[in-house]
Formats: C-alpha cells, structure tokens, sequence
C-alpha cells in the first residue's frame, strides 16, 4: 500500500522537483557556487530516477493519474504517464541531467549564471510536465509556461545576437502559442473536458471545416516548436546565440516537444481513423519532406557548426511529422524512438560544438581543419554521434532508421523512403566533413592559435555519458524498458490493437 | 455575508422611499457582491500603499477622506436595489473623486479635472435619462429580477433607452469614442490612478453596463432585439484600437491607462454576447483586471516615487535595483498576455468559449489578436527592466519602502491565486458563478 501511494504521488513530484530546484536557485547562492550545484544536481538527479521508475509501470500499461487541481469549472489539471509520455519524459530528464553537468563547468561565473540555473530549472519541471499532461489543456498550460519562460536562457549571453535571437523567438513562440490555444478553445468546445484517448476524443460526426480549422492550428501552433517549415525561421538564429549547454536541450528536446505534441494531437485528440478521414495527411507528408530534404541541403551549405546543427535538427525532426502523417503503426514508433535517439546524439553534437568554440575557439566548420589533435576525445564524441544521425549501426540513428523505414515500406509509401534516404545521405555529406576536417586536415594557417589542451574531466562526462547511451540505445535496442519497447507499447494503444 | 451570496440568498434593505414609489434601496446579491468585494479588498491595499505614497504631500486629509468616501459609495453602487440608487451613488462617485483627480492642484491637473467632470457628468446625465425611461416603460427601477422591461414597450422605445443607458455607462467604462477622460486624468497621484482606473470608477461603469444588460434588459430580451451586436462590435473596436493606442504610449502611466480602455472593453464584449460563458468572463474579469492592473500601477507609482522615472525607455534595468517590485509587475503582465495559471488566462478561455457558444468565432480571434498586442506592449517593459543594464540610476537606489511594496506583491499574489484557485467556494470566481446563475437562470 505504501508503495502504491509512493507511486502515485510521482508523476506529480517529478514535475515538482525541478520546480522547487528553480526556486532554490537564488537562496543557494547564499551557500557558495559547488553547494549549490551538488543540491540541484541532486534533485535533477532524483527527478532523472523518479522519471525512471515511473517506465516499468507504463510498460506495463498500467495508467498512472493525478488530478492537480481544477482551475476552473471543467478544466482541470491532469497528469496522466503513459508510455509515450514515460519515453519522452525519460528523454527529457536523462538530458536535462546531462546538460546541468555540462552548464556547471560551461557557464562563465559573471553573476547571471544564478538567473540561468533558476529557468534551466524551471524549464525542466515544465517541460516533464507537457510529457505527462493528461489532456489538451494541461498540455497548453505547460507549454506556454515553458516556452516563454525559457525566454531568459535563450538570451543568456545578452549579446546583441542574442538578443534579436531572442525577440525573433519570442514572437514566433507567442504566434504558435496563440493557434495552439485557439485549437484547444475549439477541441474544448467540440469534445469538452476529456482527457487524452488513443482513438480520440472529437466526435467524427463534427462539421468538417470545423474540425479541419482545429486541426490545422492545433498542428500549425505545434509546428512552429518543431520546425516545420516554413515555421522554422526562430531556430537557426535562436540555436547558435544560446549558450551551447542550452543550445543542446533546445535542440534535443525542446524541438521535440513540438512534435510530441502534434503525436498527441493526431493520434489522442483526432485518432487515426478520423485524422485519415479528414484528408489532411498527405499535405502534411508533403510539407514535411520538404523539410526534411530542404533543411538537409541548406545545413550543408551553412559554415557557421552551430547553425549547421540546427539545420540538422530542423530535417531530423521533420522525419517524425512524415512518419506521423503517414498514420501506420510502425512508422509511427520509428518516430517515438527517434524522438528519443535524436535527443542524446544531437545534444552530444551541441555539448562538443560548445567546447570546440570555448575551448579552442572554433565556430565554423571551416576552422576545424586538425582540431581531432587537440581536443581527440571532444571530436571522438562528435564523431559517434555524428555517425549516429547519418544512421550507421550499431549505433542508436541506426535503430530508427531502420523502424522508420520498415515502418514506411509497410505502409506502402516507397516514394517517401527515397525521402528518408536523401536525408541521411545528406546528413553524411554535411556531418561528415567537419569530421573529415578534423582527422585528415592538418591545422591551417587561418586556425585559431590559442592551444589550449583538451576540456576538463567533468565537462567531457556528459559528452561521453551521451555517446555512450547512444551506443546503448543502438546496441540494446529490443531490451524491454528502452525506447523501442515503449514506443511499441503507445502505438499498439493508437492504433486500437493495445 | 458572503455564505449566503453563495448560497444565492439575497439581503434586502429598503432604506427610504423618497420619491414616493421609487426607493433607496440595498440589496446584496452575487454580483453586487463580487463587485463590493473586489473594491473593499482592493481599497484595504490602496490606502496601505497611499500611505506610503503620500508621505511629505500636501492636503492628505482631504486625500485620505474622500478616498474613503470612494470606496464607500462603490460599495453602495454595488449593494444598490435599484437604477435610481446606482445612479445616485454612481453621480456621487463622480464628485468624490473630483478632488483626488485635481489633488496636485496644477494647471494641468485642474484641467484634467474638467475634462472628467464634463465627461462624467454628461454620462450621468444620459442616464438619468434613461432611468426616467425605464420607470415609464417598466413603471419599476428594481435591479432584483433578470430583466423588467417587454418587448411590448415598442422598439424604438427600447432602443433609445438602451441608447442613452450605454452611452451613460459607456463613458465611465471608457468605450471608445467615449473615453477621452481616462488618459487625462493619469495626472492624479498613483494611488488615485489605481484605484480610479483599476476598482471604483470605471468598474462602476461597466457594472452599470452590466446592471443594464442582465437585471433592466435582460438576456431574452436583448438576444430578440440584437442591440448588443452592435455594442460588441464597439466593444471590439475599442480592444483592438486600445491596444494600438497604448502600444504608442512612451509614459508607463499612460501606457496602463490605454491598456485599461481595452482590457474594459473585455469585459463589455463579453457581457454584450448574451452567453452564460461569456456572462462568467465579464464577471470574473472584473476582478481578474483589477488586481493585475492595479498592481501595474503600484509598481509604476513605486518607481515614480523611488527614482523619479515614468518613461518607459527610462526602465532599462530596473529588475536589477528593484527586483520584488518588477517581479509583481511580471506576474501582472503575464497575466494581461492571458499565460495559463495568471488570472487572465481565466478570462480569457471563458470568453473564447462563450464566443463560441453564441457561435461568434470572430471574437475568439480576436481575443487571441489582442493577447498578442498585449504582448507586443508588455514584454518589451519587461525585457528592459531584466535583460539590461542599469542605466544612470543615482546610487543608494534600491527596492521601494514596505508601505509601497507589501500592497503590491499583495496584489500580485492575488493575481496568481485568481488564476489557480478559481474552483475554492469562497473565491470571486464561485461568486461569479452564483451570479451568472441567477441572472441566466442557468
């Protein structure tokens, strides 16, 4: 019984902790800079277990419900695990932990460090709870909260870069956020308070454009947090003006969110029979190839490595909205583990792109020429995760690649797999070559000519914590508990066959 | 009293017939009650903070009396049984905030004074009107039933009264093009600003307003003669055009004032779409505004008083010297932006939702324009005030005094706990809902 209750409370502690970490950040101050790493360490660490131990019960299907508090008449609070919320909340917090180790060593101590850990905090608490929110408004409370209060991370450096980076991407968040909550104000209109349910929760017999009008804001709003394009515009200049540790959640996760929430849009609030019904899925297929192939290009035409990334993750993640509209089941857990793969491979290559420009002041790809020299565990790491996006087994890309395109050809969608094959093969031509550069180049005369030797330990534990959950998430693949097995759990509910 | 309000008992007191039939009467119901509440509360907080603002001013007993009168006949406007003694307290209201209005007693503040009387004044003067008509259409004033007025009164009639009954209320919720007295008066000291702008006296309008739709009219009535789309369509037009106007505002005071134009105008919007949804927004958004405005104006009298600066541009880094007072202007702001959790986001779900029940999907949008013009003209304050350097600021500048300050985070939390707690009996909220039950019949 205990247990049970212990149980029980832990979706809702899990979303507390980082919380209370956020608002510990400025007292602990008090307590010198190590004290209050070691505590928000702590507590990131508790909540990374806790998220953890919730995996075992969504595997099992089990579901897991709180009601926090109904704010108003008819709309409550609802968290709710299952397991595509226990996989993506499991992503989240795994990286967050990462990118707290990271941000310790990698933030200068110039007084706003305090304002960075406070939202870095928050961010986290936030962000686990859109992956457990139980229905659309929950989901719409936390991710408004998320998305503007990570307003002060994006601006960290308040760098006049920074800066514009930052009202460009409070002004594309605000206008996404607005069609998000016109969609919400529709559904809620349409089905009321309802929670998320695989098959969904709108009434096919609704008026068609009705429907179609909620579907596309609700996609629309979601779209811009996942770069689809032609709503990408905030991430290439947002990514490279963020400081690297926040660059690497941005694109890992936060970009994911995006697309986590269109997955609980189609499959929990339209469900697949009436997504298909209404015919939209095909333009959506359409509009993200063309993200995916576009992105691809323009990343390798992009000197700048930072902003070669997030172009990255503008095609990478356009890969789950294809996998989505094609509404097939396994299509659609190739893109739940990829969410999840992308997370720790992308977060690898933003940990490593930030030490290559800390530490040996490198921040375009044509100044990498020898940088394997100095810094041969950074560009090890670089080179694994890199492998990693293009897709070579063993390692996790690899994993979903594979599902994906199993996942396409059963669909019956052979033109799209071209697309999936262009987009790696891009992939390789523009990750590749930093990789190439650095090996195989000898250091040019227009390098950078501070030497300074390889980043400290502790900053080079996450970069290898990463590669080395990558090659697990590779190598490990069918082990019951990690992503495949969670995601395979989610679809066989979407698709009426859990 | 506030059980039995929730309870839906109504506490009656006919106090003196003195026009023989037509009585001055009290009558506490969910409404008045919510609107007596929201001032009584606020009041309690403003004369704190007017203490403290006051300090080393001249003329504070005058001040301090009729600030107290203030609230003592809002209070009686919203426990008022009937049009006649609304319109008497509302007449009064004018004239005891005349003498806060002109308190610098400058040139300029003596001509904002006038502005105000000859605005107010007309306004009331439409409404005596008004309650003239309803008497002799109705042959009774009282607010106690969900309208008193038929269809047999004839239209053009009806439509008259409805008429200068708006226009008369219309002036002190500042609809547009009858709002020219709000910005002028911001030369009032800020306490006065606030509690002028945020409580008593231009929620007193759209109370009036309010009255006039549910209790005279009624929501049957006035869903068969459609006057109200048109006044929707005014009330739209002043939130949108509001927010133009203060996004073009460089003064923090004014900014708020034209902020507080359009954000009425919610309020009015909403009562104008008949819906029991929507009835629950205007109600609730009476509160919900005036505690996050009023705590904008708190903020902005705090920085007025601490470093002498008004202008906006002048707030870069404020945040840094006064983190406590930005930090409620923060809250306040998010919530006018309609964040989820702020109490804004209440208003603003439930007027989208009660558009949507009146089939007006237009309005959904344009709550959600004017969310986003709210945006374009907070979060540039706030960006100054965190993300710079203090400029010029004299030394020894730090957080305001504990008179100005307690008031305003007091405020603020409110503004957190009316967008969290809506569901605890006992909250404005459920007081908005006993009172949409009963003037909907719901």
């Amino acid at each position: 019984m205990q247990q049970a209750t212990l149980m029980n409370l832990l979706p809702t502690l899990v979303v507390a902790l980082p919380l209370l970490g956020g608002a510990l950040a400025l007292p602990l101050r008090r307590l010198g800079e190590r004290t209050r790493i070691l505590v928000l360490g702590a507590l990131c660490a508790a909540t990374t277990l806790g998220v953890l131990a919730l995996v075992p019960g969504a595997l099992a299907g089990e579901a897991r419900a709180v009601s926090l508090v109904h704010f108003a008449p008819q709309v409550e609070l609802y968290l709710r695990v299952d397991a595509m919320g226990a996989l993506f909340a499991a992503t989240v917090a795994t990286l967050f932990l990462l990118a707290l180790v990271y941000s310790a060593g990698y933030l200068r101590r110039d007084g706003r460090e305090t304002r960075y850990f406070a939202f870095f905090m928050l961010s986290q608490g936030w962000m686990l709870g859109v992956a457990f929110s139980g229905n659309l408004v929950t989901l719409l409370v936390f991710y408004e909260l998320f998305s503007i209060l990570v307003y002060p991370l994006v601006v960290h450096e308040e760098t006049p870069e920074a800066i514009r980076a930052g009202t460009k991407y409070i002004v594309y968040i605000l206008v996404g956020g607005s069609l998000i909550l016109l969609g919400v104000i529709f559904t809620f209109y349409l089905a009321g308070e309802r929670p998320f349910t695989p098959g969904g929760i709108l009434d096919p017999g609704t008026d068609r454009t009705l429907l179609l009008v909620t579907f596309w804001c609700l996609v629309a709003g979601f779209g811009v947090k996942a770069a689809l394009m032609p709503l990408h515009g905030w991430v290439p200049d947002v990514h490279p003006a963020a400081p690297a540790s926040f660059s690497a959640l941005l694109s890992g996760v936060m970009v994911a969110t995006g697309c986590f929430g269109i997955l609980r849009v189609v499959f929990e609030v339209f469900g697949v029979e009436l997504a298909a019904a209404l015919g939209v899925m095909p333009v959506l297929t359409g509009v993200a190839a063309v993200s995916v192939l576009l992105a691809a290009i323009l990343a390798a035409g992009e000197d700048d490595l930072k902003r070669r990334l997030a172009w990255s993750t503008i095609s990478q993640m356009a890969y789950v909205v294809l996998a989505v509209s094609l509404l097939a089941p396994h299509v659609t857990a190739g893109a739940l583990v990829h969410i999840s793969n992308h997370a720790f491979l992308k977060g690898a290559l933003f940990f490593c792109a930030g030490l290559l420009a800390s530490q040996a002041g490198i921040r375009r790809v044509s100044e990498m020429a020898g940088a394997a020299r100095r810094m041969p565990v950074t560009m090890a790491v670089f080179t694994i995760a890199a492998l990693g996006i293009v897709g070579v087994p063993p390692l996790s890309g690899f994993i979903s690649k594979w599902v994906l395109g199993v996942g396409i050809l059963e669909a019956g969608h052979p033109l799209v797999l071209l697309v999936l094959l262009g987009g790696a093969l891009l992939a390789a031509l523009y990750l590749l070559q930093p990789v190439w550069m650095a090996y195989f180049h000898a250091p040019g005369a227009t390098g950078p000519e501070r030497r300074r030797p390889e980043a400290p330990l502790s900053m080079l534990i996450p970069l290898v914590a990463a590669a080395l959950i990558s090659i697990l998430l590779g190598l490990a693949a069918a082990m019951p508990g990690l992503p495949l097995s969670l995601a395979e759990r989610a679809v066989a509910a979407f698709f009426g066959s859990g | 009293m506030l059980p039995g309000s929730l309870a839906g008992t109504v506490y009656v007191y006919d106090l003196v017939d003195f026009p023989p039939g037509i009585g001055i009467g009290f009558r506490a119901d969910g409404l008045g009650m919510f609107f007596a509440l929201v001032s009584s509360t606020l009041w309690v907080v403003t004369t704190i903070y007017a203490i403290g603002y006051m300090k080393g001013k001249h003329a504070r007993v005058r001040f301090f009396g009729f600030f107290a009168l203030c609230v003592s006949t809002t209070v009686g406007l919203a426990f008022a049984e009937n049009l006649l003694t609304l319109f008497l307290f509302y007449e009064l209201l004018t004239i005891c905030t005349y003498p806060l209005v002109i308190h610098d007693e400058t040139p300029e503040a003596l001509k904002a004074g006038r502005k105000y009387l000859v605005y107010t004044l007309s306004g009331g003067a439409l409404i005596l009107l008004g309650v003239v008509l309803v008497q002799h259409l109705a042959g009774t004033l009282t607010l106690s039933m969900p309208g008193v007025l038929s269809l047999a009164a004839g239209r053009p009639m009806l439509g008259a009264t409805f008429l200068v009954l708006v226009a008369g209320f219309g002036v002190k919720a500042a609809i547009m093009p009858l709002h020219g007295w709000l910005p002028t008066a911001m030369v009032a000291p800020t306490p006065v600003s606030a509690l002028l702008h945020a409580v008593a006296v231009v929620k007193a309008g759209v109370f009036g307003l309010l009255r006039v739709i549910y209790n005279i009219f009624g929501v049957d009535l006035l869903a068969v003669l459609g006057y109200t789309s048109w006044l929707a369509l005014f009330a739209s037009f002043t939130i949108v055009a509001g927010s133009l106007l203060a996004l073009a505002q460089s003064n923090l005071k004014l900014r708020l004032a034209y902020s507080t134009v359009s954000q009425l105008s919610y309020i009015v919007l909403a009562a104008s779409l008949l819906t029991p949804l929507a009835a629950l927004a205007a109600i609730a958004h009476i509160a919900n505004q005036a505690f996050a405005k009023i705590t904008m104006f708190f903020v902005a009298g705090a920085i007025e008083r601490t470093t002498g600066r008004t202008h906006i541009h002048e707030l870069a880094g404020i945040g840094h010297v006064m983190p406590w007072t930005m930090g409620a202007f923060t809250v306040a702001a998010l919530s006018f932006i309609g964040m989820p959790l702020f109490a804004g986001f209440i208003t603003k779900w439930f007027l989208s939702l009660g558009a949507l029940q009146a089939g007006a999907w237009w309005f959904v949008l344009l709550m959600v324009a004017s969310s986003l013009l709210n945006a374009a003209y907070w979060l540039p304050i706030l960006y100054l005030a965190w993300f710079r350097e203090p400029r010029g600021l004299p030394g020894g500048v730090h957080e305001a005094g504990a008179l100005l300050l307690v008031p305003t985070l007091i405020s603020a939390a409110y503004v957190l706990l009316l967008g969290m707690t809506s569901r605890i009996p006992g909250m404005p909220f459920s007081l908005a809902q006993a009172a949409v039950r009963f003037v909907t019949g719901m």
